[in-house]
């Protein structure tokens, strides 16, 4: 089969890397490059765990070949935080108890930025139609969405990041 | 989680070379667009092709053109949010809009084409049943030409369509909307987040109050989607009141030939789709009368 080398761009930094054609971008980001902020929960579209943009696009890196994205601008969850601190979704998801377990949380956040990128100011509806792709198994999902309402809040204060 | 089998990855530029690469590969290839459907059949090994055909860097094939009024085209890359999104067919088509709007997932609808979920085949797509209401017709291509194929002729069984090896769907092409056209797209799902067990697309120009051309297209109960001819039969020439509205809805029903799974069982899908029938007919009366 054929591994041939292949340029990334992985939260604005370049990568060139020997990939297979049958790796999944999630073994990509896990398996090859430790980034294993990106979760994988069904492997098969239906939960949003595994959820990363690409050219803003939230995508499923579980349903998504390496190969197939490269060239493109890729951001995981590894890319919010900065020397500065956190990311305002990932306070307000603290502050709001919106992570039990956690394991849904990267991929909620980063659909979450998806959506504040395009609709900054949502209401609660498009907060929840937004996030319909993305399963918890622990939070019932009230703590998310007010989680989601209050980062907005406070990026619109912030005027954006 | 178990890993893909290996296959070679190709990439082709054009249409005329994604579809000599299909001809070639014949049933050895695959055709991956946005990737939803197929990826999770490569990772459980129900397919296993040894080409995987990736089309979506052939330029030109993402676009939404034209309006109502002159009919509009849609290419083979263009997502399921674009047409969400879609000013145009939010108005002027809009159980498109409707179907589109319903699926939960946004990285779905993000990434995955309206063309590759008609493909799919299955008889439970909303995007199907809706495009069959409003009459679309798909352009395929193949190594010998293209020709353009009605939507009611492209589906042949459960999971099947027309499409042979080498052939390759490039548009999607809605008629005019003539006026007085209004319609409602209605569907039934165990939770927000599973596929319909029931849906049903109407689409119907009333003229002066009398329905003129009524559409009745059905979805998960028959091994595809189909429209209600005997229902349609009982719609057109007639003023669309309670009366009509039963006997379309109650025709409808009897016209499916549903089957009983884990979503419902067929008596019950019969019933409903009735009810969905009369629900979608009065949207729509109430559209019209607005
Ligand atoms: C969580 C979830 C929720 C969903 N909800 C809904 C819903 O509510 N309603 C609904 O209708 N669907 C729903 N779907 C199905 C989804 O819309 C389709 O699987 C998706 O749109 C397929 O498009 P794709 O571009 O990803 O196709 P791919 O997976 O890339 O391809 C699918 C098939 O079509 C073929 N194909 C693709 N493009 C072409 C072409 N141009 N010419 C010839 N063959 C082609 C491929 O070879 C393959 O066989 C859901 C899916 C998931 C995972
Ligand atoms: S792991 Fe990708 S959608 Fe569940
Ligand atoms: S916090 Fe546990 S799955 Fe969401």
């Amino acid at each position: 089969m054929k591994k041939e080398i292949a340029k990334f761009t992985i939260n604005d930094r370049p990568y060139e890397l020997l990939v297979e054609s049958n790796v999944t971008l999630a073994e990509l980001l896990r398996e090859q490059l430790d980034l294993t902020g990106t979760k994988c929960a069904c492997g098969v579209g239906e939960c949003g765990s595994c959820t990363v943009l690409i050219d803003g696009k939230p995508t499923l890196s579980c349903s998504t070949l390496a190969i197939a994205v490269r060239e493109k601008d890729i951001l995981t969850i590894e890319s919010l935080a900065t020397r500065e601190g956190l990311h305002p979704i990932q306070q307000a998801f603290i502050d709001h108890g919106a992570i039990q377990c956690g394991f849904c949380t990267p991929g909620m956040i980063m659909m979450t930025k998806a959506l504040l990128d395009e609709n900054p100011d949502p209401t609660e509806q498009e907060v929840k139609e937004g996030i319909g792709g993305n399963l918890c198994r622990c939070t019932g999902y009230v703590k998310i969405v007010d989680g989601i309402l209050a980062a907005a809040e406070s990026m619109g204060k912030e005027g954006g990041r | 989680m178990q890993s893909l089998k290996p296959f070679e990855y190709v990439e082709p530029a054009t249409i005329e070379e994604a579809v000599s690469l299909l001809s070639d590969y014949a049933d050895k290839g695959k055709l991956l667009a946005g990737g939803v459907d197929i990826m999770p059949r490569l990772r459980h090994r129900k397919i296993k092709p040894a080409f995987i055909l990736n089309i979506k860097k052939i330029q030109g094939l993402d676009y939404i053109d034209g309006n109502g009024g002159d009919g509009l085209r849609f290419g083979a890359l263009t997502t399921i949010r674009s047409i969400e999104l879609s000013p145009v067919i939010r108005k002027d088509y809009s159980i498109l809009y409707e179907a589109a709007h319903q699926l939960p997932s946004h990285q779905v609808k993000s990434m995955g084409t309206m063309v590759g979920n008609l493909c799919v085949g299955t008889p439970a797509s909303d995007m199907a049943t809706s495009l069959l209401a409003l009459d679309a017709e798909l352009k395929i291509v193949n190594t010998s030409g293209e020709k353009i194929l009605p939507i009611e002729d492209f589906y042949i069984g459960v999971g099947q369509t027309v499409l042979e090896p080498g052939d390759m769907v490039t548009e999607v092409i809605l008629p005019s909307v003539m006026p007085g056209t209004r319609g409602s797209y209605q569907h039934l799902v165990r939770t927000r987040a599973d596929i319909s067990k029931v849906c049903v697309a109407v689409w119907i120009t009333i003229t002066d109050g009398i329905c003129k051309q009524a559409r009745i297209a059905l979805g998960a109960v028959a091994p595809t989607v189909f429209r209600a001819k005997k229902a349609e039969a009982l719609l057109n020439g007639r003023e669309l009141d309670q009366d009509v509205i039963e006997a379309a809805s109650q025709a409808a029903s009897q016209e499916t030939k549903p089957i009983t799974d884990l979503r419902s069982t067929a008596e019950y899908r019969k019933e409903a789709a009735g009810i969905l029938v009369k629900r979608a007919l009065n949207k729509t009366l109430e559209r019209a009368k607005a």
